[in-house]
């Protein structure tokens, strides 16, 4: 198994044709030198080792990696919800020890607060800044808009679809402003044709906001849909295995060729395959 | 959600299905149950001496007499002059202390061996307390009361901060909410507050049962009149201001149980 440092390589290297973007554009997200260990029952483990990767001002990174590889976990290290055992995350140079707003963090199970309507949860992280009461109201009414919960202002989490609570997690997470949202299998627990509607519109309040987006999932085709790179991580320990850059232009069509290679590719690291072609 | 304004339902809240507002089946039966008992009871008082158990009439009699005179709203008044006190200082402090418990690992491990030192003890047992620092007048009994409700609500309040999802305060630290004031506002208490009210609900109707034994000492009430006519073996009077007890009792939980929903009605 490839150490970790010449994964790095291999990122750099896929990277080379734009590697003055990197000077150029500050790195909103760097994650150096990750590791969490945790006691088990049988010994040690090794949650993530050595994981580094960043994420450019503006640009759509998906984590992939297969179940127990420390997704989860490197998302809510980035988040500042958990301690690394070594190794920082830096959100525009600064260091990430806690959970902060300049993130919007959006979670699977949506956690809205279910005492509040959707309004009233959009409404919860501008409670706390010094927003105007008139341009916070307006605030609100543009996110529920934006993402399509017009007439919804009035309802409790309650009466909603998984769907639509999701959609008022991502517009309460949005009205904080923050530089990053951060997603941790956002459209997990959704049936299919919900997924594929919010995957376009996290696609238009992306490109309407011009967010940098970390997305973390298990579903290949979710990741080669969405991001503009792919980081690939492996399992025991969790590792970063490969950095992908998705050269395919939006919206993206499974029935695309390109598409399907990078798909295989992708497919073919999370399953431990050596030797997989390049795109 | 089907909404619950049956009385019945309300008694205690011994029936917690989903009710429609009014059902003639249950009505009928509550009727015929109260019929039944009240036929059961006359029976009863045809071979018992008035001493033993008057009829209902002579209760009834007896309830108008006593309201007539004026008799019954001076008791009346009286007990909620401690009960009053007694049920808004002892919830205050068994949420405040249940919440900041529940939320402090630090304070709870201090805590611990003294809650569950005080905790068996009843409210009765403090009379001795309740007469030496508030004398015999209605702070002693509120004080009695006061403790009663304490312990309902400590452990109800402490049940539900335990219970809130620690997502959900990540979700609030994430967007900014710092400090453990800001998160038991914004968070914790909202997102206990179905079994704090819960609590404070069982509290109040544990506080009508103590208005009773915290008049046992000489502070004037419904309590009083109830052990004085006891001693007369006035039963009838008795079981007047039982009724009267009950009559306050529903009167004020089904007016909370109402508020409760108004407030919950997120849930």
């Amino acid at each position: 198994m490839a150490v970790n440092d010449d994964e790095r390589g291999t990122e750099k290297g896929g990277r080379s044709t734009d590697s003055g973007h990197e000077t150029a554009t500050a790195a909103r997200v760097q994650v150096s030198d990750i590791a969490k260990h945790y006691e088990g029952n049988e010994g040690p483990i090794r949650a993530l080792e050595g994981v580094s990767f960043d994420v450019s001002d503006g640009e759509f990174v998906c984590l992939v990696g297969p179940s127990g590889c420390g997704k989860t976990t490197m998302f809510r290290i980035i988040a500042g919800l958990e301690s690394a055992t070594a190794g920082d995350v830096f959100l525009n140079d600064e260091r990430v020890d806690g959970p902060t707003s300049d993130m919007g963090v959006v979670f699977q199970e949506y956690h809205l607060f279910p005492w509040r309507t959707v309004r009233g949860n959009v409404a919860f992280g501008l409670e706390k800044s010094d927003v105007a009461a008139e341009e916070r109201r307006a605030r609100v009414e543009r996110l529920v808009e934006l993402v399509g919960l017009e007439g919804f202002g009035d309802s409790y989490p309650k009466e909603l679809s998984g769907g639509m609570k999701q959609r008022v997690a991502i517009a309460r997470a949005l009205a904080v402003d923050p530089d990053l949202l951060l997603m941790d299998e956002p459209f997990g627990a959704v049936d299919a044709q919900t997924r594929e509607m919010l995957q376009t519109e996290l696609l238009e309040i992306w490109r309407e906001t011009g967010k940098t987006v970390l997305f973390v999932t298990h579903d290949v085709e979710e990741a080669v849909k969405l991001a503009d790179r792919i980081v690939v991580m492996a399992k025991e320990p969790g590792r970063v295995r490969e950095v992908i850059d998705v050269d395919l232009p939006r919206p993206r069509a499974r029935s695309d060729a390109k598409f399907g290679r990078y798909y295989e590719r992708v497919l073919g690291l999370i399953r431990g395959e050596r030797g997989t072609p390049d795109v | 959600m089907a909404t619950k304004t049956d009385v019945d339902d309300d008694i205690g809240g011994y029936i917690n299905g989903s009710i429609p507002t009014v059902d003639p089946r249950r009505a009928i039966l509550g009727s015929a149950g109260i019929a039944g008992f009240l036929t059961l009871w006359w029976a009863a008082s045809l071979v018992q001496p008035t001493y033993v158990l008057p009829s209902p009439a002579a209760v009834g009699e007896t309830f108008y007499a006593e309201a007539a005179s004026g008799e019954m709203a001076t008791a009346v008044g009286q007990s909620v002059r401690h009960w009053i006190p007694g049920a808004v200082i002892g919830t205050t402090l068994g949420v405040a202390a249940g919440v900041g418990l529940a939320w402090s690992s630090l304070a709870d491990d201090i805590s611990a061996p003294i809650v569950r030192t005080l905790r068996p003890v009843p409210p009765l047992a403090l009379i001795g307390f309740a007469i030496a620092w508030f004398g015999i007048n209605h702070a002693g009994a509120a004080f009695i009361i006061a403790v009663g409700a304490f312990w309902i609500n400590f452990y109800a309040a402490y049940g539900g901060v335990e219970g809130v999802s620690e997502d959900l305060l990540d979700v609030a630290r994430s967007l900014g909410v710092e400090g453990d004031f800001e998160l038991l506002r914004s968070v914790v208490v909202p997102a206990a507050s179905p079994e704090i009210l819960t609590g404070i609900r069982t509290g109040i109707g544990r506080c009508w049962m103590l208005v009773v034994a915290s008049e046992i000492f000489g502070v004037p009430g419904i309590g009083r009149r109830i052990l004085r006519a006891s001693n007369n073996l006035q039963v009838d009077v008795v079981i007047a201001y039982i009724l009267v007890l009950s009559l306050l009792f529903l009167l004020v939980d089904v007016t909370f149980r109402a508020a409760q929903r108004r407030v919950l009605a997120w849930r």
